[in-house]
């Protein structure tokens, strides 16, 4: 069912079968027919652990979505609340079950929260009186959700904007929390790497927490030493604010446009039908489907993991190759003369037959993409885009984006554009901020002065201080940009955004060889303190490198990643000579869409 | 050795029963035992003396239990609800009263002791008789009870009276002892413990391995084994002549096992030591006798000889040892403080730490604390010095020991040794820490966990010495304002104020402008107050910005009066295009100048506006008001999207060089776009017009495109 998650380096699959195993000892606790009233954000990510087929078999009979007033009616003996930890859910729950109460029958109540019990949600429920309604109130730590055979998320949306706006460090609490499960299942990580900042509210590095409260969680549990053998070799821990640059920059490979343009939303993507209608002869596209085409995206499917991680150029050959294997496949069937030689044909057939499915959807997909890449506003928006990251005219205010405020193009790309000259220009000077700034209240409103605001607070608005651009140091000493990029057979991690290298992915390739201390220079005006921690393993469990074997690597994304950086990793890990490999982990898998959008306001 | 077995009465022909002293007790008891009632508990168990006797006995069945109580010379079987008179099969007659009955160990089997000196042995049931005795004693026995050993087919009943003993079972003849004190009788799960003023004694049937090995003239392998090996050490030739034998009969397997079961039922170490030389010995000879008997054998000896020595005095067998287990033993052990007997027994048999060296470090953590007379200081050092980071100790369960016992500032200290916050936070909130929480808090990372201090803190503290409180703590001063800005907007506020965070209190009071009023001026008094705040926070643009705003806000509200229509809260950007939809052009450049909308964005806007209008005419007067600085291209472009080519084609002459070619190719002129890429030499416009002919209608432009191409390579 998951087999895609058990391919990689790191069998995330025995992770994905631990917390099913958690799920199913909470229901059974719950003796009994059920009715589960979920928290609507959590449907998404528990999809990914568990089918409705499993939670069936457990009794669940009816699935709601919390709301205020009543609960729909249910002829059920449980009911079970799945949420977050937040107070105003807490408010809904007490409004359920107090109508509940008065409407007859008494039902048991039970509430599971996702991913950590809260004494603080619990004082609520007292106060509004109905703590005492529920028997089992436990905790399901679904902190890392595998998505893929080298991918995991947190999928909490608002990482970034609680630590840096709000400095709110509850998703690095998770996280660390996160990191310990996953120590518990493929044993200690003998070194730690990190690279994050310092906030400004004093509360000490990001990165650093993360690492310090691993180390004081290991304290915690060390009741149960780890007996288990090592899987990874590293954790590399990397914030967010270390590279603004790379999430604002268009994605260019595959699975990063899809996301760009229709946003990939828990492995889902959600695509105009009109390409997906059945082609039948003599209906004249009569009935066009009106509804969405879902469609899910993931290395279980064989056409999809080997052209996702390309750049959108290169998708092309591959696809029309593989048409011409699959027709030639079909064409197999002339033939096949003896019974055996048909009986082999078909049991190929199904195999085939999905083969041919894959291709037609992916094909679809590639043509909607191609059509908004060939635009000219497309061309004219990566133009700009390359131009301030490979250093020119980074000072001024730039005509495109003038004029895509004068069109009133969407906010989020005006947004995105600035930042990304901001960031490329270590700041931009208070004349040319200022303007932007004027210009994007006077068209858009002036309500989104709190939202330059939070930019600013998280720095990816800044006037340059002191007068210095660091950006061209940064950009020549990491190689961020080059000029010779191989779009149909990457040589380099800049094929994944036509020309730049993703900061945060050379970083770790500088880890990993020759190592940190060849770029000490530009670390130290990367911001954030950068660090190494050992965590001492027990003799028996020391690694011995077979000659040829490659490290594995967990790199944790504080504060969000992006496909292109995913997929950058992916070409690392797969160099023949690369010596390293990487599983990801991250605290949300974004956009610069998605991003910039978390970090709006807006007052009404 | 060769007396060994006179201590060993037969009863009947199949079993013996033995008797053996424990200790010699030297009690400086006040009264005699038999003023007494006796309580002891069973494996070893203490022994407690206390006055007044009664007479009746509980038997359990099906885990009901039931009394049963003897009247005269009838029974009565009392329950919960009913009490039904029953008789035992096959009584003897004559009883005129019973005067004892004993309940066996495993509550299966029952005695029953009659005024005519009969003793009727059967089950628990009443079911069934298993034997019956007549000892021809009338007098009242003082006490009676079952000796058997599990898993033994041998039933027996100890009686005795103020100076006899008797041992009484299936069988004509029973054992008897003389007394020479008061005694009494504790059954066990496979004896008797019998103890006096001076003696302690334990009374059971011989095992079935010590009774092969010992049995006078035995041939058994184990006993054989025992003989060879001792003949082995006198370096006799019998020795080997004793192997042979055992071994032609291929026992020697056996002939171990049984030394090494033996062994473990043998109170005396040089006994059991001779039986486990013995079984060494032997296994010498054997190729494949796993080891773990033997190991586990000379553990569990050890262990119990030392428990067994009289400084500690549980005198328990081996077959109690096995059913109470090493870690009930354990506990015993720590009950009597007892812990570096407890922790050498961990350690020696090398249990994991959780459930032996660290439990019982924390109970003796847990005793330590209950000293007063030793100061707090000492007392954690020392605590801290023995448990160090022992896995599996909590300090918090020690510190809530030394809370209960009224030692907070000991309970303090303990707790700084704690790694788990989760388990210090609750305490110290408990002992009304409340700030020192607050910073462990703080240090675990957990937020729930801090939010709790916080809730606590704000109920506990006056606002004043909160929010100072707060101050000293920027992250929980952060979380507090995320519950505000959620929970108590005006809080908010004021924690802004007290920082002097005019940025902040700015941007509430634009949240507020839009939320909390409705009417204009409401919200131009926030906006006010917004604009103040950011003067303060030195953010002029910010300021301006706001204030530009409120005249905004003002403006948009009169010309809802005058114009009607919507206005408010639109962008300065759409409230010009609103007027110019309006046909209000003078109003909309009035607005643009007032708010000094640069003109390149204000041509845009027009632009827009009026190709939305389709106001043609209007559109090209405009166009002509003055040079375009955004260039003609995007006139023609406005108009494409209008499906106007007509209009379109007015302005793409007027589009510049540079474009030319673009704006010809959107009004569909091949042709003449051909023309121009031709003269400007270009190769991308070349490119590009090519790309747009089509089929035979530009047949000949692109042969016309193709001959310059061609001409241009010449050059």
């Amino acid at each position: 069912m998951a087999a895609h998650l058990s391919y990689g380096r790191v069998n995330l699959n025995v992770l994905r079968e631990a917390v099913r195993r958690e799920l199913r000892e909470f229901l059974d606790k719950c003796a009994g027919s059920k009715a589960i009233v979920w928290d609507e954000y959590l449907t998404g990510p528990f999809g990914l652990i568990a089918q409705y087929s499993l939670l069936k078999e457990h009794e669940v009979e009816k699935m709601f979505t919390l709301k205020g007033n009543r609960l729909p009616a249910a002829d059920v003996k449980n009911i079970i609340f799945f949420v977050r930890p937040r107070l105003e859910l807490m408010d809904i729950i007490a409004e359920n079950v107090l109508s509940e109460d008065r409407r007859g029958p008494t039902r048991d109540f039970h509430i599971l929260f996702v991913p950590r019990r809260s004494l603080l949600c619990e004082q609520r429920l007292k106060d509004l009186g109905v703590l005492g309604s529920f028997i089992h109130r436990e905790e399901y730590s679904l902190d890392l959700i595998p998505f893929d055979g080298d991918l995991l998320s947190m999928e909490s949306e608002g990482a970034f904007k609680e630590c840096y706006l709000e400095g709110d460090q509850t998703s690095l609490y998770h996280a660390a929390k996160g990191l310990m499960t996953l120590q518990a299942l493929y044993g200690t990580i003998p070194q730690i790497f990190g690279k994050g900042e310092c906030a400004r509210v004093r509360t000490g590095c990001f990165v650093v927490q993360v690492a310090n409260m691993m180390i004081r969680m290991k304290r915690e549990f060390t009741g149960s030493q780890n007996s288990i053998f090592p899987v990874f070799d590293n954790l590399l821990l990397l914030d967010r604010n270390v590279d603004l640059l790379t999430p604002l920059a268009t994605q260019l490979t595959y699975e990063g446009l899809i996301d760009e343009i229709y946003g990939i939303q828990n492995s889902y993507v959600k695509l105009p039908p009109e390409k997906f209608a059945p082609k039948k002869q003599g209906d004249g596209g009569k009935d066009l489907p009106t509804e969405a085409k879902k469609l899910q995206l993931n290395s279980a499917e064989e056409l999809y993991a080997e052209i996702r991680d390309k750049n959108f150029n290169a998708v092309g050959s591959v696809l029309s190759k593989k048409a011409k294997i699959i027709s030639a496949a079909f064409e197999e069937r002339h033939n096949a003369k003896t019974v055996g030689e048909i009986k082999q044909f078909v049991s190929q057939l199904p195999h085939m037959q999905a083969a041919r499915g894959s291709l037609a959807n992916h094909t679809s997909i590639a043509e909607l993409i191609k059509d908004v890449t060939t635009s000219e506003d497309f061309f004219d928006k990566l133009t700009v885009e390359q131009e301030f990251m490979s250093g020119i005219d980074t000072d001024k205010v730039n005509n495109y984006i003038e004029d895509c405020i004068a069109q009133k193009h969407s906010l989020i790309k005006v947004l995105r554009l600035v930042c990304l000259q901001s960031v490329c220009n270590s700041g931009l000077k208070q004349k040319v901020l200022d303007y932007y700034k004027r210009e994007i209240l006077q068209t858009y409103g002036y309500e989104h002065i709190l939202t330059l605001h939070n930019l600013e607070k998280a720095g990816l608005l800044k006037p340059q201080t002191g007068g210095r651009n660091n950006y061209p140091t940064i950009r020549k000493t990491l190689r961020l940009w080059m000029d010779d990029v191989n779009e149909q057979n990457p040589t380099d991690i800049s094929y994944v955004y036509s020309g730049y290298a993703p900061l945060s992915v050379r970083l770790a390739q500088l880890l990993s060889r020759p190592g940190w201390r060849s770029i000490e220079e530009v670390l130290r005006i990367l911001p954030g303190p950068h660090f190494e921690e050992r965590q001492p393993l027990p003799t028996g469990l020391q690694k011995k490198r077979q000659p040829g074997e490659n490290r594995v690597t967990l790199i944790f994304f504080l504060g969000g990643v992006t496909f292109a950086e995913i997929a950058a990793l992916r070409f690392l890990s797969q160099l023949e000579d690369g010596g390293t490999e990487y599983v990801i982990a991250t605290t949300k898998l974004m956009n610069g869409t998605s991003w910039i959008e978390a970090l709006m306001e807006k007052p009404f | 050795m060769d007396c060994y077995t006179a201590n060993w009465n037969p009863l009947g022909d199949s079993a013996f029963y033995r008797k053996y002293e424990l200790y010699s007790m030297d009690w400086d008891l006040k009264e005699e035992l038999r003023d007494c009632l006796v309580a002891a508990a069973p494996y070893g168990g203490p022994i407690g003396l206390q006055s007044a006797p009664s007479c009746w006995t509980v038997l359990c069945q099906d885990r009901v239990a039931h009394i049963l109580l003897a009247v005269g010379p009838d029974l009565y079987l009392l329950d919960h609800a009913a009490c039904s008179a029953v008789t035992p099969p096959g009584l003897a007659p004559g009883v005129s009263s019973f005067l004892q009955m004993a309940v066996s160990f495993t509550y299966r089997h029952l005695a029953l002791f009659t005024d005519t000196g009969y003793i009727w042995m059967g089950t628990a049931s009443l079911k069934e008789k298993l034997c019956e005795f007549n000892c021809n004693i009338r007098a009242p026995p003082k006490q009676m009870v079952w000796c058997s050993r599990p898993r033994s087919k041998e039933r027996a009943v100890v009686v005795a009276w103020e100076r006899r003993l008797m041992v009484v079972g299936d069988a004509p003849e029973s054992i008897q002892f003389v007394l020479d004190e008061d005694s009494y009788l504790v059954p066990e799960l496979d004896g008797v413990r019998i103890f006096s003023r001076s003696t302690h004694e334990f009374l059971h049937e011989v095992p079935a391995a010590s009774e092969e090995i010992f049995k006078i003239a035995s041939m058994a392998p184990g006993a054989l084994l025992l003989e060879a090996q001792k003949e082995y050490e006198k370096e006799s030739q019998k020795a080997d002549e004793y192997l042979r034998e055992i071994q032609e009969l291929g026992q020697l397997t056996q002939a171990v096992q049984q030394c090494i079961e033996a062994a473990g039922h043998e109170h005396q170490p040089d006994m059991q030591k001779s039986l486990l030389r013995a079984a060494s010995f032997g296994k010498c000879f054997l190729d494949r006798f796993p080891p773990d008997s033997f190991v586990h054998m000379c553990q569990d000896l050890r262990v119990l000889n030392a428990v067994r020595d009289y400084h500690i005095g549980i005198p328990l067998t081996y077959s109690q040892y096995k059913q109470l287990t090493i870690q009930v033993l354990l506990d015993r052990l720590v009950l009597r403080r007892l812990y570096p007997l407890a922790i050498q027994i961990c350690e020696y048999l090398r249990l994991p730490e959780v459930q032996g060296v660290s439990r019982i470090l924390a109970h003796w953590a847990c005793y330590k604390v209950q000293q007063k007379d030793v100061s707090d200081e000492d007392v954690a050092r020392a605590i801290n010095q023995k448990l160090g980071d022992t896995p599996g100790v909590s300090y918090s369960d020690i510190a809530a020991r030394a809370y209960g016992c009224g030692r907070t500032e000991l309970a303090i200290k303990l707790l700084e040794y704690e790694p788990r916050s989760g388990e210090q936070v609750p305490l110290l909130l408990k002992m009304k820490r409340s700030k020192l929480a607050l910073s462990k808090a703080i240090e675990s990372g957990d937020t729930d966990l801090v939010f709790t201090v916080l809730l606590h803190l704000k109920n506990e503290l006056n606002r004043g010495d909160f929010f100072m409180t707060l101050r000293n703590q920027p992250m929980a001063l952060s979380l507090y304002r995320q519950f505000c800005k959620h929970q108590e907007l005006e809080t908010l506020k004021d924690l802004y104020n007290q920082d002097d965070n005019h940025q902040e209190l700015g941007s509430f009071h634009i949240r507020a402008s839009y939320a909390a009023e409705e009417r204009i001026e409401g919200r131009v008094a926030a906006l006010q107050t917004a604009a103040d705040a950011f003067y303060k926070a030195k953010n002029e643009f910010a300021a301006k910005a706001t204030e530009d705003q409120m005249r905004l806000l003002r403006l948009q509200r009169r010309l809802e009066d005058e114009l009607g229509g919507q206005f408010l809260d639109l962008s300065l950007h759409d409230t010009v295009t609103t007027l110019i939809l309006g046909g209000h052009n003078k109003r909309a450049e009035q607005l643009a100048r007032d708010f000094r909308i640069p003109d390149k964005r204000l041509w845009w806007l027009k632009l827009t506006a009026l190709a939305d209008l389709e106001d043609w005419e209007e559109l090209e007067k405009f166009s002509k008001s003055k040079k375009s600085p955004i260039g003609y291209l995007p006139f023609v472009e406005i108009c494409m999207k209008q499906h106007n080519k007509y209009e379109a084609k007015k302005y793409a002459s007027r589009v510049g060089p540079e474009q030319k070619v673009k704006a010809l190719l959107l009004v569909g002129d091949v042709a003449q776009a051909a023309d121009v890429a031709i003269e400007h030499r270009n190769e991308a416009e070349l490119s590009l017009v090519l790309s747009h002919c089509t089929g035979a209608t530009d047949g000949a432009t692109a042969d016309k495109i193709q001959r310059a191409r061609a001409q241009a390579q010449k050059k």
